[in-house]
């Protein structure tokens, strides 16, 4: 059929044409290979607020965006060891296995927040609840069940708790607030330390796992009677509930910037792996006011890679006092990292190149 | 009189005195190389797969599948399947219980029973409902549905027949095994109800007429006609579903509370394979955590594909039954 075959031989040499032209002109406007104009992070929800007030402000200074996606830090972790982003953030130092496992990382604090327990009890307003840690601690064991029972009283006089029972809400995911506390809980309560431990993820007794802080969010808003832990900048956008918790000098304190502050000051002297802990600050004139599950928030970076350079700018622009600023307000409430840490976290950085 | 079949009959010897036609081999050679990559797909996954998990088996070989723990804590690691095989195993049943008659009613509706004109639209909206992503399904699970289930069905389940150890006492936060199997009968209605619709479609007018002409009602037509005739495909149907069913993972996770424990009540908390596997994959902290996630999902692929090899073998044996052969009629 000599129709056909013309208008196919006519077809197939301007499909060619076409394709050959797309060819030459990508070839032509093809950009150099690898130019550092993107960085990758994922982890932790806790500093997901900060890297969003960040990331905007960093590519306005120097044009270098910030891709960041919160999966919890127990992610972040994961994915920076498997090398499938640039940089991780987790609340969580590595544990000996994971740092073995990610050789070549170094862990560098560049934020200071906590994690707050929120509650939905009917009746209640905000900061009414009074709790100490091993009432918390016995909550979460499952040992207390109802609200109305004589140990929270007691820390309450005067308070109408009604008589309703007790859901725990806890994050199923890997999560860096799950470790501040875990940690905290392990420190009040030899029962949790041994029985349940401390880690991103762990075997709760009792209580509904929500995935990431909004899934813990929506069980605390949509239960009543139940409470859970939320990051604090995560409360105070969502005007959740939050407690009144007893530290070791035995005042009830809020999550306040100045209380995180006075509870970071527990670090003297900052171990070569950045490995630190605030959770439970003694009692002592010095921590009276101090909130007792402050955490810090590190960022894990390879000590050589394509980005280190480009990672090492970012980071340090992150530790100015400029851009600590960015996100010491009253809205997102990460307090100014002491002085000590900060040294040593530049000192860290140095190996990154 | 045997038909000529030109394509399949078996003295036929393609190229035997022929010239050979390239479109041929093309298309021999084209499709031959898909169907042998779809398999070798099967084979690479499966392989895979077993071997991310060969850290796992290797400690816990198959006493991992009736081992109730879970704790990833460093310090404290122990693994097992126990709990999340049960929550598949109810999860799954109950959502297909759920649904196949829901399925069935509204497959017969759309084929014997609606006026025209709601057919079209009916079906239209019935497979929309399989268009809305797991993701959203959930969430509207934990926020709408679990509440509603939480406040209302569930104590009348409880108060009504709580003598029954399936219908404890009701959920603290509307997260709960229940809510899972609503949701799950949600999502494996599409599917099921439309193969259905396409089954009882195929059912040959002689034989629904016949019957009516002898003076059966529309209800003993059904039963004594349409049900036998497509009993095998309602079986593969609902095998499907129930493949969908305990494949599903992100609703799930959303709406089933978790826990390592097994509990007969519906209204407990639970987690299954698929859920635990979402949950934890991202932010496993070990080896031997990731190793015994894998493990999981090596169970489930078991799962599914005794699943599909029961669906073939009843569809098969079905057929066999009514003497209905590959290219032609009884």
């Amino acid at each position: 059929m000599p129709k056909l075959g013309t208008s196919i031989r006519i077809t197939s040499a301007l499909a060619a044409v076409a394709l050959l032209a797309i060819v030459v002109v990508g070839a032509a406007n093809a950009k150099p290979a690898r130019q550092a104009t993107t960085l990758n992070g994922a982890g932790s929800t806790l500093i997901a607020p900060a890297i969003a007030v960040w990331g905007p402000a960093y590519a306005k200074a120097t044009g270098v965006e910030i891709n960041y996606s919160g999966i919890g830090s127990g992610g972040g972790i994961a994915a920076i060891t498997a090398k499938t982003v640039d940089f991780g953030a987790s609340d969580a130092p590595l544990n000996p296995s994971q740092a073995a496992a990610c050789s070549d990382c170094v862990q560098i604090p560049w934020a200071l927040s906590a994690t707050v327990p929120t509650y939905n009890i009917p009746g209640l307003h905000s900061a009414q609840l009074r709790l100490d840690g091993p009432t918390l601690a016995d909550i979460f064991l499952g040992k207390i069940t109802n609200w109305s029972d004589p140990a929270i009283k007691k820390l309450n006089p005067g308070v109408p708790l009604p008589n309703l029972a007790i859901t725990p809400a806890h994050r199923s995911d890997g999560s860096g607030d799950t470790y501040a506390f875990t940690d905290y809980l392990s420190h009040i309560s030899s029962t949790w330390a041994s029985q349940v431990g401390n880690a991103t993820s762990v075997n709760w007794p009792v209580g509904v796992g929500g995935k990431g802080n909004p899934g813990v969010a929506a069980i605390i808003a949509s239960t009543p009677g139940s409470i859970g832990y939320i990051s604090v900048a995560y409360v105070k956008q969502n005007h959740l509930d939050w407690t009144r918790m007893k530290n070791a000098s035995g005042n009830y304190t809020l999550a306040t910037a100045p209380a995180i502050e006075s509870a970071a000051q527990l670090v003297k002297t900052v171990p070569a792996d950045n490995k630190m802990s605030i959770v439970d600050p003694p009692a002592s004139p010095k921590y009276r006011n101090a909130w007792p599950l402050s955490t810090f928030t590190y960022v894990i970076v390879h000590k050589s890679s394509a980005q280190a350079d480009a990672l090492r700018k970012f980071i340090f622009w992150a530790l100015t006092p400029k851009a600590q600023k960015l996100i010491n307000n009253s809205f997102l409430v990460f307090a100014p990292i002491p002085k000590v840490v900060l040294v040593a976290a530049e000192k860290t950085l140095t190996q990154v190149h | 009189m045997a038909s000529i079949d030109a394509t399949n009959d078996a003295t036929r010897r393609p190229f035997e005195g022929r010239r050979v036609h390239l479109g041929d081999v093309l298309l021999k050679g084209v499709a031959g190389a898909a169907a042998a990559g779809g398999v070798a797909l099967v084979g690479l996954i499966a392989w895979k797969v077993i071997d991310g998990a060969r850290p796992s088996i290797a400690k816990y070989g198959i006493a991992f599948v009736w081992h109730i723990a879970w704790n990833p804590v460093p310090g404290h690691e122990i693994y097992g399947a126990a709990s999340f095989l049960f929550g598949t195993a109810i999860t799954s049943f109950f959502a297909l219980l759920l649904a196949a008659p829901l399925a069935m009613g509204i497959a017969l509706f759309l084929t014997e029973l609606a006026p025209r004109g709601l057919q079209a639209l009916v079906t239209a909206l019935v497979e929309m409902l399989a268009a809305v992503p797991s993701v959203v399904i959930g969430l509207w699970g934990i926020l709408v549905l679990g509440p509603q289930l939480r406040i209302h069905i569930e104590p009348w389940l409880h108060s009504a027949l709580g003598f029954i150890p399936l219908f404890g006492p009701p959920s603290a936060a509307g997260a709960s095994i229940f809510t899972a199997v609503i949701v799950l009968a949600i999502m494996i209605l599409p599917i099921v109800s439309s193969i259905s619709r396409e089954l009882f479609l195929g059912v040959p007018h002689e034989l629904k007429e016949g019957a009516l002409a002898l003076g059966t009602t529309r209800w003993e037509m059904i039963r004594g006609v349409v049900f036998p005739y497509a009993r095998g495909g309602i079986a593969a149907a609902l095998i499907l579903g129930l493949g969908r069913a305990m494949g599903e993972a992100i609703a799930v996770t959303q709406v089933i509370g978790g826990g390592v424990f097994i509990h007969w009540s519906l209204f407990s908390q639970g987690d299954t394979l698929a859920s635990k596997i979402a949950a934890e994959y991202q932010g496993a902290t070990s080896n031997l955590d990731v190793a015994s996630l894998i493990y999981l999902g090596v169970i489930l692929l078991a799962l599914s594909l005794v699943a599909n090899i029961a669906a073939q073998y009843i569809v098969r044996s079905v057929a066999r039954k009514h003497g209905v052969t590959r290219g032609g009629h009884a």
